[in-house]
């Protein structure tokens, strides 16, 4: 901050100097010429960031536009000071050069800080995410609560979140209960649940209760510092497409040795020494290679940083460039399209009994169990506040299911249990869901069913979202799974995929990722731990829910920090934007380059207007790539292929 | 407390234009180099790619912090190497 003001103030004084040195001549004052000069020379002489560059870039075999200003803007000094016909005819000429000279450095300078300024607030992405670490914690040492700055704060140590507060570590819920905003971290927006035992991460907003935290990850170690440190990384790997944009900045010193050598002859033998020189410095004024250098970096910078806004990162520019290609997307099924736990979705009753009775029933007698199901149904019950007592006895049948006694009432839980008797109704019902690809589970009361439990993986909420928008785009869409066919073709009718894969055991999504490669750029979208070979073998690899999983960040080419599957699309769009940008960026610098240098070359340019056109073209470029990080997620309606 | 200063060259190849791209890059290394922790002190100089760090040697160690360089594509070497406090 303190840098941008002091470049600002240079600016400003260069611009007063300048000023004042062209104006005294026209006063009365005594020695008003001289005083001309040494102001015009102070407000030059205020450009030095400029010559810094210059001289500092020739030492390193850098070819700069400041390079080139540089040696313009010493030749119009020298000019201005010492050729003869300028003294001859009076001194209105030589500080006329030397106004120029000190017009062309005001501008250049005022350009530069402009810029900074510009890339500076490309950060803005990623200096929000620092912000939201807290720099201290609340701890508790020897029994009192104290303020320590976060680097102090050790592992195992207990930290005390008040309502209101940013967590400052990454750790376990010891006590207390409170909605926890993860926004940073997933990009949800809706506030979770930590009570007891809970993780939770630094950077994460605690809304409306207290909460002692275990200390497991602090400063460095934490997600959040991981993954601000790998969005830094990301965003210094150079896409490809920036070789053609370098190619050309290295052919730039040969051309404007060239150019610039050939005006200055040609214009010599044909309007004089002067002509000459102030052509050739025009054109050494014009010629802008930083337009085409910059173009790729700060776009590729500008992208990641919006990326990781909504909670992706996307690991490099070569990434960028490879998912604007994609032309299809391959998603695992459990766990990516699906939430990955079976839930109870309905409940089917008989007689007299209620849905209540029959989870009630269901879960007193599955209630110490741990199979899955189970799981499901004791939520359910949860869900539906009922309270469950404990069964009077019970025992578990491997593969069949559990008998239970409750009081005087006997329990039969599960398809296999043979003493259940089956209706001809509840027996063609069982087979109906069943072919729809959920799991039935009968409950029994004294041997007669009074309800059908039905169990499904459900797809999670947006994923059908997701499959449009992708379609919208004019993606294919794919499921790979290793589930059967029937739940398979189920899955994929709810969300729309144009094609499935079942019954494909991990070594068979790989190779059928390279079957899909043939004729096809393609992503493969999975949980970024069991998928990893798939995921490595397709073009770009996604690892969803990433948050609070290294192994998966570091497996894929893109991490969705939360579970949010239409990202996939907007990682997507915004690549297609973002190379556009740099490849239409680096045609405009181009082009622009080609039509200043000539109109410089043939007279039509000041060197004033030639600075004024530089800099306009070289800013432009990079607004331009700065822009990529307001993008914002189209809604479905909107997209377009 | 124990403060060390070291001068290391770091240098990139892909920066091959003018001023705004290398002080776009300096500016990315200097706020990633002086958010680790114990380093208290960075300056990188944009063109030179020369970079001065004062850093806490009781909080972090120097191979933490070149590494932090090379994972952001620099190429690393110790000039100097002097304890200040």
């Amino acid at each position: 901050m303190i840098e941008q003001f002091k470049g600002v103030v240079l600016v400003i004084l260069l611009g007063l100097f300048a000023l004042a040195g062209a104006l005294i001549p026209g006063t009365q004052i005594a020695y008003a010429h001289e005083i001309s000069i040494a102001l015009t020379l102070i407000a030059v002489a205020l450009g030095y960031r400029i010559y810094r560059h210059g001289i500092r870039s020739l030492l390193h075999k850098n070819i700069t536009a400041q390079l080139f200003a540089t040696i313009a803007i010493f030749i119009s000094v020298i000019a201005g000071l010492l050729i003869p016909s300028a003294s001859a005819t009076g001194t209105a000429e030589a500080v006329g050069y030397l106004t120029a000279s000190a017009i062309v450095a005001f501008i250049i300078l005022a350009g530069m800080t402009l810029e900074d300024y510009i890339i500076h607030r490309t950060r803005g992405a990623l200096e929000t995410l620092i912000k939201m670490s807290p720099k201290t914690a609340r701890v508790r040492r020897d029994g009192k609560e104290v303020q320590v700055p976060i680097d102090e704060v050790k592992k195992g140590e207990i930290v005390l979140v008040k309502p209101g507060d940013n967590i400052p570590v990454d750790g376990t819920v010891l006590s207390g209960h409170s909605t926890v905003n993860q926004a940073t971290i997933t990009g949800e927006s809706i506030p979770i649940e930590k009570t007891v035992g809970d993780r939770t991460f630094a950077g994460t907003l605690n809304e409306n209760g207290a909460l002692e935290i275990i200390v497991e990850k602090v400063a460095e170690d934490t997600t959040l510092a991981h993954l601000i440190q790998l969005v830094e990384e990301a965003q210094e790997k150079k896409a490809p497409i920036q070789n053609i944009a370098d190619r050309f900045t290295t052919y730039f010193l040969p051309i404007m040795t060239i150019v610039s050598s050939s005006v200055f002859v040609a214009s010599y033998f044909t309007l004089g020494f002067e002509a000459a020189l102030a052509r050739t410095v025009t054109v050494l004024l014009v010629a802008c290679p930083c337009a085409l250098s910059i173009a790729v970096p700060v776009a590729v910078a500008a992208t990641i940083g919006n990326a990781s806004m909504n909670a992706i990162i996307i690991k490099g520019g070569t990434h960028i460039e490879k998912l604007k290609d994609v032309t299809l997307v391959a998603f695992d099924k459990t766990g990516t399209l699906t939430i990955g736990e079976p839930r109870v979705v309905e409940v089917k009753t008989f007689g007299n009994y209620s849905e209540a009775d029959t989870i009630k029933y269901a879960a007193i007698a599955e209630k110490f169990s741990e199979h899955p199901l189970s799981k499901a149904i004791i939520a359910k019950a949860t869900e539906m506040n009922l309270k469950i007592p404990d069964p009077t006895d019970f025992k578990t049948i491997p593969g069949q299911g559990v008998d239970a006694h409750f009081g005087n009432k006997h329990i039969l839980i599960g398809r296999k249990m043979t003493e259940t008797i089956i209706s001809v109704e509840a027996n063609q019902l069982m087979s109906k869901v069943e072919s729809e690809g959920k799991t039935v589970i009968p409950v029994a009361l004294d041997k007669n069913v009074i309800g059908i439990i039905v169990v499904a993986d459900t797809v999670r909420a947006n994923s059908l979202e997701a499959i449009q928008r992708l379609k919208r785009l004019g993606v294919k869409t794919a499921m790979l799974t290793g589930d059967n066919v029937r739940t398979a073709k189920s899955i994929a009718g709810q969300v729309g995929v144009d094609e499935y894969h079942a019954e494909l055991l991990p070594e068979q999504k790989v190779a059928y990722i390279g079957e899909l490669k043939k004729g096809n750029v393609v992503a493969m979208v999975g949980d970024g731990v069991n998928d990893a070979p798939a995921l490595a073998n397709s073009d770009v690899g996604f690892a969803m829910g990433a948050a609070g999983s290294d192994v998966a960040i570091e497996t894929a080419d893109v991490a969705l920090l939360g579970d949010d599957l239409t990202k996939v699309e907007y990682a997507i769009s915004l690549s297609r934007k973002a190379f556009n940008r740099m490849k239409g960026n680096i045609v405009y610098a181009f082009i622009w380059n080609i039509v200043a240098l000539s109109l410089a070359a043939f007279g039509i340019l000041n060197p004033v207007l030639a600075v004024v056109l530089a800099e306009a073209g070289c800013i432009s470029v990079v607004i331009n790539s700065a822009l990529l990080l307001l993008s914002k997620p189209k809604p479905l309606a909107k997209i377009k292929g | 407390m124990n403060i060390e200063k070291v001068i290391l060259n770091a240098s990139k190849t892909d920066c091959t234009g003018c001023s705004t791209c290398a002080d776009f890059k300096a500016d990315n290394l200097q706020h990633a180099i002086a958010r680790l922790n114990g380093v208290s002190k960075v300056k990188v100089d944009e063109i030179t790619g020369k970079t001065t760090i004062e850093y806490d040697t009781q909080k972090i160690v120097l191979s933490k912090i070149t590494e932090r360089f090379e994972k952001l594509g620099y190429k690393v070497e110790i000039v100097s190497r002097e304890e200040i406090q």
